[in-house]
């Protein structure tokens, strides 16, 4: 066991957990942020996606030991408590949420996306996302949700 | 119908939707009960195998894990098709993945731990791994113990006994013999449909309780109440003492219907008295879950010189792996086999067959996409040889209002023509197109839902006068939380804001069938509508006593109660309530829809009650670019037009077309469950490929309105059709460009290479 001193969604956090402990399972099991999701074990849906210092990372592959000392944001770090920041906003109204399963971790991804890129082509958006599967929407209303937001709509 | 809806048929951001995109929203695997263990189970690694002895002991050793098997759980047998399964195995295991034990502990580890202490000696048996060698006589038998096997789901249930055959059945009308002989033209082709996964992000997961003498299951099942009903037998306690809570649903398609973590959680909840939260890894899911179910479709057609189809006889051999879940969709395929065609003489039958695998269920189309991918790629096969364009073939042979369809009823509320013609529009049907182009065609058909397709609901009036609709169908992803409550403030006079939606339960929300088949937007949604009339009713009731005017003469609006006579009268609802819960009683409006019409067994057509509606068309075109060098098929663009009758909320309705185009896109191209010796050889999203961001093509979502009277506002289903017809139209699009007809799914580009050197060596090139 180890002492992780993490810093999530802008908030120092110290966490018991084994040296080999992966980010997801500490956020969801120890800090209960559920938000992120797991869909599968080998880093290929992108539910789990969080962003540490910036990047789009996959939780389920990256040991939480790893990430001290970086800033890391998970979807509970988007919005300011009621309220949906801009982004979300725009995945709602553009039906880019059914099951909603793939949400936080596409959202991650697509906000990872736009700060490295804020304008997009529809191509740009495409690969932006291709760490992140989702079964439901057929992934159009997300690219039109992104581009809505790079648009500035 | 006026169409001056304040709400109806506008896009409605849903209720549910902040609580997803922000985290919140409890899903499955995010259940959690104070000192719950985590339960694991053990599975066959073979796929039939005598189960000689199973020694628990150094397991059960472990501190603080409680273990269990057959011997420790009730033997009965459960399943809503057919009851052929048990917990855990017994005597002997079916399948590469069934479960022998299961664990639970207080962590997965310890789970997983005690599995690894499990001894299990099995003596391997000779297994059947498709439909054809299940199907013959001598072959291993998969259930040598059928015979007091009970259905459920069918009145007449028709097993051939010492066989594989668990079930056929045949829709005869006319002379089909007789009608073929006459034809000027006869097509016959066989088609083989993969087995795919349903592959919905959110794996099952499951936590049960037992507290005293109460259960308690919190799943993200779609059918809460057959659950409920199938656990309760299972374990002989009351429905009454078994509680089923949907947790938010990340995904179904079909697969999330019948139970598969919830009777072991149960049963280590009962054991351990602590509550137990089971998760199925993705591993688990690809090789235990069930994926669809495949069938080979043979087709012959009979047509006259002019393009008539004179008569159809088609016949599916469906694999349904070691249990009986494919029932649904053969017998789906009496009804729908045909497609959406005028063929007098037809004869459609089905043999459903056990094997040594991974069970086939339900799976969006349940049936229909294996049809229509044989139908639909003879009907190409037929205009090409009449020099026919496939359009015109289709005009001419698609069913039309007061046509009388396969089932013999009279065709009522179909737009499929429009639906056609407005997809060849927007593919650009017949406009010139580089060579390497083609487009391709489809046209597809649903039948209602009739067995047991039933709901009720309730819509409450709040102190404030705002409302609550409770229903306990399941919102796996679709919408239908957005749809209800637009229903139900259409009907009320109320904002859509002010109208809140309980999620199912089956302590607190009324019965529901539950959401598959496309029934949920027609069936609940008439339950809705009803009973949001009864509470709009009632309403108005307790105002017109306070006003004193009659109630015939009082309506809603912007939650008032206003009268046309009466212009001068304003009150609002909150004062109506007010007056409703302090000297008169709450107002709880109640609405029950459907019992109509069944097919139990088509040949006894006499057991029919009535004509059952919402029959749902629809027609797909595609745009593929075929690269002859590498088999290549890269899908430019898709057009898929619905005809669903109205469109409740446009987002929602486009959602479910573009999202059902995209799994059918992964269907028709990619994707496969692979089995070697019945173990699947692609149980990761590595391996088992769905389509991704970057392969998306560009997809026109159409609504075409042709109302549906005894609909909500004229609404039909529409969860489903848009996987059916991308498959055949893409297989029409690569014949366009090389000529070659490919008659087995997936469409890899290995096959259409195959198929390219094998007519270069017909021709003699």
């Amino acid at each position: 066991m180890a002492l992780l001193d993490l810093k999530v969604n802008g908030q120092e956090a110290q966490v018991e957990a084994p040296d080999t402990a992966l980010l997801l399972d500490v956020l969801r099991e120890r800090l209960f942020l559920t938000g992120a999701k797991r869909g599968c074990e080998t880093s290929h849906c992108g539910c789990c996606t969080v962003r540490v210092d910036g990047m789009a990372v996959h939780s389920c592959v990256v040991l939480a030991a790893r990430c001290q000392g970086k800033e890391i944001t998970t979807v509970e770090g988007c919005g300011d408590g009621m309220e949906l920041d801009r982004l979300q906003r725009l995945f709602l109204e553009h039906g880019a949420v059914q099951c909603g399963y793939c949400g936080p971790g596409m959202l991650m991804a697509a906000k990872a996306l736009l700060e490295r890129n804020p304008q997009p082509t529809l191509d740009e958006v495409k690969k932006g996302l291709d760490g992140n599967l989702c079964r439901c929407t057929g992934y159009t209303p997300i690219f039109d949700a992104i581009l809505a937001y790079s648009r500035g709509a | 119908m006026a169409d001056d809806y304040r709400v109806i048929g506008t896009p409605v951001v849903r209720p549910d939707g902040a609580e997803m995109i922000s985290g919140q929203a409890v899903y499955g695997p995010d259940v959690t009960q104070p000192g719950m263990l985590w339960g694991k189970i053990l599975r066959s690694p073979l796929p039939h195998a005598r189960i000689r002895s199973i020694d628990v002991e150094k397991a059960r050793a472990l501190p603080g894990v409680t273990v269990i098997s057959a011997h420790d759980v009730p033997d009965r047998r459960y399943g809503y098709a057919i009851e052929d399964e048990q917990i855990f195995a017994v005597e002997k295991v079916r399948y590469a993945g069934e479960p022998v034990a299961a664990a639970a502990a207080p962590d997965e580890e310890r789970a997983l731990e005690a599995l690894s202490l499990i001894d299990v000696e099995y003596e391997e048996l000779p297994a059947v791994f498709t439909a054809a060698e299940g199907a013959r006589d001598g072959a291993p038998l998969v259930h040598e113990e059928l015979g007091p096997a009970r259905s459920v789901y069918l009145a007449s249930w028709n097993p051939v006994p010492g066989t594989n055959i668990i079930h056929q059945a045949s829709h005869h009308r006319g002379d089909v013999d007789a009608a073929l002989a006459r034809a000027d033209y006869v097509f016959e082709d066989t088609f083989h449909a993969s087995q795919i996964h349903h592959c919905y992000m959110e794996p099952h997961a499951t936590l049960a309780s037992v507290r005293g003498s109460e259960v308690t299951v919190w799943t993200c099942s779609q059918e809460v109440f057959q659950l409920r009903t199938l656990l309760a037998g299972l374990f002989a306690i009351p429905e009454s003492r078994m509680r089923v809570i949907n947790t938010k649903v990340g995904g179904g398609f079909g697969g999330k219907i019948e139970p598969r973590l919830e009777p072991v959680a149960v049963a280590l909840s009962m054991h351990s008295r602590k509550p137990v939260k089971m998760v199925m890894t993705r591993a688990e899911e690809f090789t235990a879950a069930a994926g669809s179910t495949p069938a080979t479709v043979t087709v012959k057609t009979g047509v006259m010189k002019d393009g008539t189809l004179a008569a159809r006889d088609i016949d599916f051999l469906w694999d349904t792996g070691a249990h009986a879940e494919g029932l649904p969709p053969s017998n789906r395929a009496m009804k729908d086999g045909n497609g959406p065609y005028r063929v007098h003489d037809l004869r459609i039958s089905s043999t459903l067959v056990y094997t040594n695998k991974m069970r086939g269920t339900q799976l969006r189309g349940l049936g229909v996409p294996e049809g229509a991918f044989a139908i639909e790629s003879q009907m190409d096969m037929i205009a090409e040889r009449l020099g026919m364009d496939p359009l015109e073939l289709r005009l001419k042979n698609i069913l039309q209002e007061g046509d009388i369809n396969s089932i013999d009823d009279v065709v009522q509320s179909i737009g499929l023509q429009e639906c056609l013609e407005s997809v060849a529009r927007e593919i650009g049907w017949g406009e010139p197109k580089p060579p390497n182009v083609g487009r391709g065609l489809a046209v597809i058909a649903k039948s209602p839902t009739t067995h047991s397709s039933i709901s009720a609901a309730y819509v409450q009036f709040n102190e404030d006068g705002s409302a609550q609709v409770l229903v306990g169908a399941s919102e796996i992803g679709q919408g239908m939380t957005v749809v209800m409550c637009q229903i139900a403030a259409e009907v009320l006079g109320l904002p859509v804001e002010q109208v809140g939606i309980s999620s199912a339960d089956t302590a607190t929300t009324p019965y529901d069938r539950g959401t598959f088949s496309s029934r949920v937007t027609f069936y609940t949604g008439m339950a809705v509508k009803i009973a949001a009339e009864d509470a709009r009713n009632q309403l108005l009731d307790v105002a017109s006593r306070m006003v004193e005017i009659p109630r015939e003469d009082l309506a809603v609006a912007e939650e008032r109660v206003v009268s046309p006579v009466h212009p001068e009268l304003s009150l609002t609802f909150r004062e109506v309530l007010e007056r409703a819960h302090t000297s008169e009683r709450p107002i709880l409006g109640r609405g029950t829809y459907g019992g109509k019409g069944d097919y139990p067994t088509l040949p006894h057509k006499a057991q029919r009650k009535e004509y059952v509606p919402g029959w749902k068309y629809a027609a797909q075109a595609v745009e593929a670019e075929i690269d002859e060098e590498t088999g290549i098929i890269r899908v430019r663009r898709i057009a898929s037009a619905h005809d669903v009758g109205k469109s409740l909320n446009p987002t929602s309705v486009d959602g479910q077309i573009v999202g059902g185009v995209v799994m059918g896109l992964g269907y028709a191209l990619h994707e496969r469950l692979q089995f070697d010796n019945g173990r699947i050889v692609n149980p990761s999203f590595m391996d088992y490929k769905i389509p991704s961001s970057q392969e998306i093509p560009e997809i026109a979502p159409i609504a075409v309105e042709v109302p549906l009277p005894e609909g909500p506002f004229g609404a039909k289903g529409i969860g489903e059709l848009a996987i059916v017809g991308i498959a055949p139209a893409i297989g029409n699009a690569i014949h366009q460009v090389l000529g070659v007809r490919l008659k087995e799914l997936p469409l890899f580009p290995e096959r259409v290479l195959e198929a390219v050197e094998s007519q270069r060596k017909d021709h003699g090139g």
